[in-house]
């Protein structure tokens, strides 16, 4: 008796194994509870928000438009409205509230080129900035100060004092130019280029020229 | 006697399967600090509700001002009241406890540092957390004769228009240029000069 129910029952063991391995599957169900938790660690996302690593000076980002870096690309988080009235050559608009948006993960989540987040102080680019590094997206920098910086520092730099060292009057050129290159327009400059503009089409031709009449004049000596 | 060696193995299988489900269960760690909130809702969240708070807001009683600077600017200065948790140790556990404890009490804390940006960073870790009861001081602090003064600052302020400086300058370096340009054809006729002479040297 005791044999048969043992059998009986025995007959039933794959499906009895199959049954406990589809309830410890059952367990998964409950694990979209955890989908919240998506991203790196609370801890590692602080000590990441809190080293200043992600900042990149103005006069850096000046040098890289400059001369053109194609690595880099410029994504302005601030409203559309600012967006239009001045920005960065060559930036994209992404508002802060639309980062997430379809579409946007294609410039932030990528390993081809380095991001560069700003806004018009650092405020609002640090926190796009925070939510992409708990997401893992790499190569996210963030213009240190924003375009106020920008402005006091690339377009109008502060004509240093006589008694400043010379280090302060080289930056001062650098960011002069620099801030030419971005179309702010000197008075002495014009004095500078108007002439410039005049040589750098009549010498040319001039040169050419000459050239061509001295050959065959030495040479009939 | 083939029948038993089969179940023999299936037993031994299933015992080592459920003792490392088991193994695993009692070692698995709970993360201390978890997400309450995905990077979405927290994004939807931060753009629209309010989280500045003013100097002049901050009587209400339910504010608790943190202080996130570390111990040496605490102790040199700091607003009234405030408690000094340093933005590095923010997630500690006797921190988290102080964050858990107002939030029990239905306080909200107000975090602070020296300018609007350096609170920015632990206040929206701990509001992803789920601490919703936290809130960012928007001021300015700076000494005096090493006497903290705090000012309102705004954030994200723009604080010139680019288009229009960029605009006037070229404006204003445009009333000399016209005349520059005129000056400058007489120098095409030196040129032409220069070109006489060359082939009159050459001939000699």
């Amino acid at each position: 008796m005791v044999k048969k129910k043992i059998a009986k029952v025995l007959a039933f063991r794959y499906k009895i194994l199959a049954a406990i391995l589809i309830l410890l599957a059952g367990g998964l169900v409950l694990l979209p509870k955890y989908q919240k938790h998506e991203g790196i660690k609370p801890e590692e996302l602080l000590s990441n928000s809190i080293s200043p690593e992600r900042y990149m000076t103005t006069d850096r980002l000046a040098h890289i438009i400059i001369n053109q870096d194609p690595s880099f690309i410029l994504i302005d988080v601030r409203d559309e409205k600012s967006f239009a009235s001045y920005t960065l050559p060559n930036a994209i608009n992404i508002p802060l509230e639309k980062l997430f948006d379809e579409g946007s993960d294609n410039y932030l989540n990528q390993n081809q080129y380095d991001v560069v987040l700003f806004s018009n102080d650092n405020f609002y680019a640090d926190q796009a900035w925070i939510l992409c590094n708990r997401l893992g997206y790499k190569h996210m920098r963030v213009l240190k100060g924003g375009i106020n910086e920008w402005f006091t520092t690339i377009i109008n730099p502060l004509k240093p004092a006589d008694n400043m060292p010379a280090t302060d009057f080289e930056l001062y050129a650098t960011r002069k130019a620099a801030s030419m290159f971005f179309g702010v327009v000197y008075p002495e400059q014009v004095k500078v280029e108007a002439p410039k503009i005049v040589k750098k089409v009549a010498p040319k031709k001039v040169i050419t020229i000459e050239k061509k009449k001295k050959a065959p004049a030495e040479g009939g000596c | 006697m083939k029948e038993l060696e089969k179940t023999k193995r299936i037993s031994i299988a299933a015992v080592l399967f459920i003792l490392a489900v088991i193994i695993g269960l009692l070692t698995y760690k709970r993360p201390k600090n978890t997400y309450a909130i995905n990077t979405k809702s927290t994004l939807e969240k931060l753009t629209s509700e309010n989280y500045l708070v003013a100097l002049n807001e901050l009587n209400n009683p339910d504010y608790v001002l943190i202080d996130i600077r570390n111990q040496y600017d605490f102790d040199k200065g700091h607003l009234e009241n405030a408690i000094n948790v340093y933005a590095a140790e923010i997630l500690s556990e006797d921190n988290i406890k102080v964050f858990e404890e107002l939030k029990e009490n239905n306080k909200t804390a107000v975090l602070y540092g020296n300018n609007p940006q350096e609170p920015n960073a632990p206040f929206l870790i701990l509001y992803q957390l789920g601490y919703e009861n936290i809130k960012l001081l928007a001021i300015e602090n700076s000494y005096l004769q090493n006497k903290l003064i705090t000012k309102n600052s705004e954030i994200e302020k723009s604080e010139t228009d680019v288009t229009a400086f960029i605009n006037e300058s070229i404006k204003k370096a445009n009333t000399a240029p016209i005349v520059k340009v005129v000056v400058a054809p007489p120098k095409k006729v030196i040129t032409v000069e220069k070109k006489k002479k060359a082939p009159a040297e050459g001939g000699c």
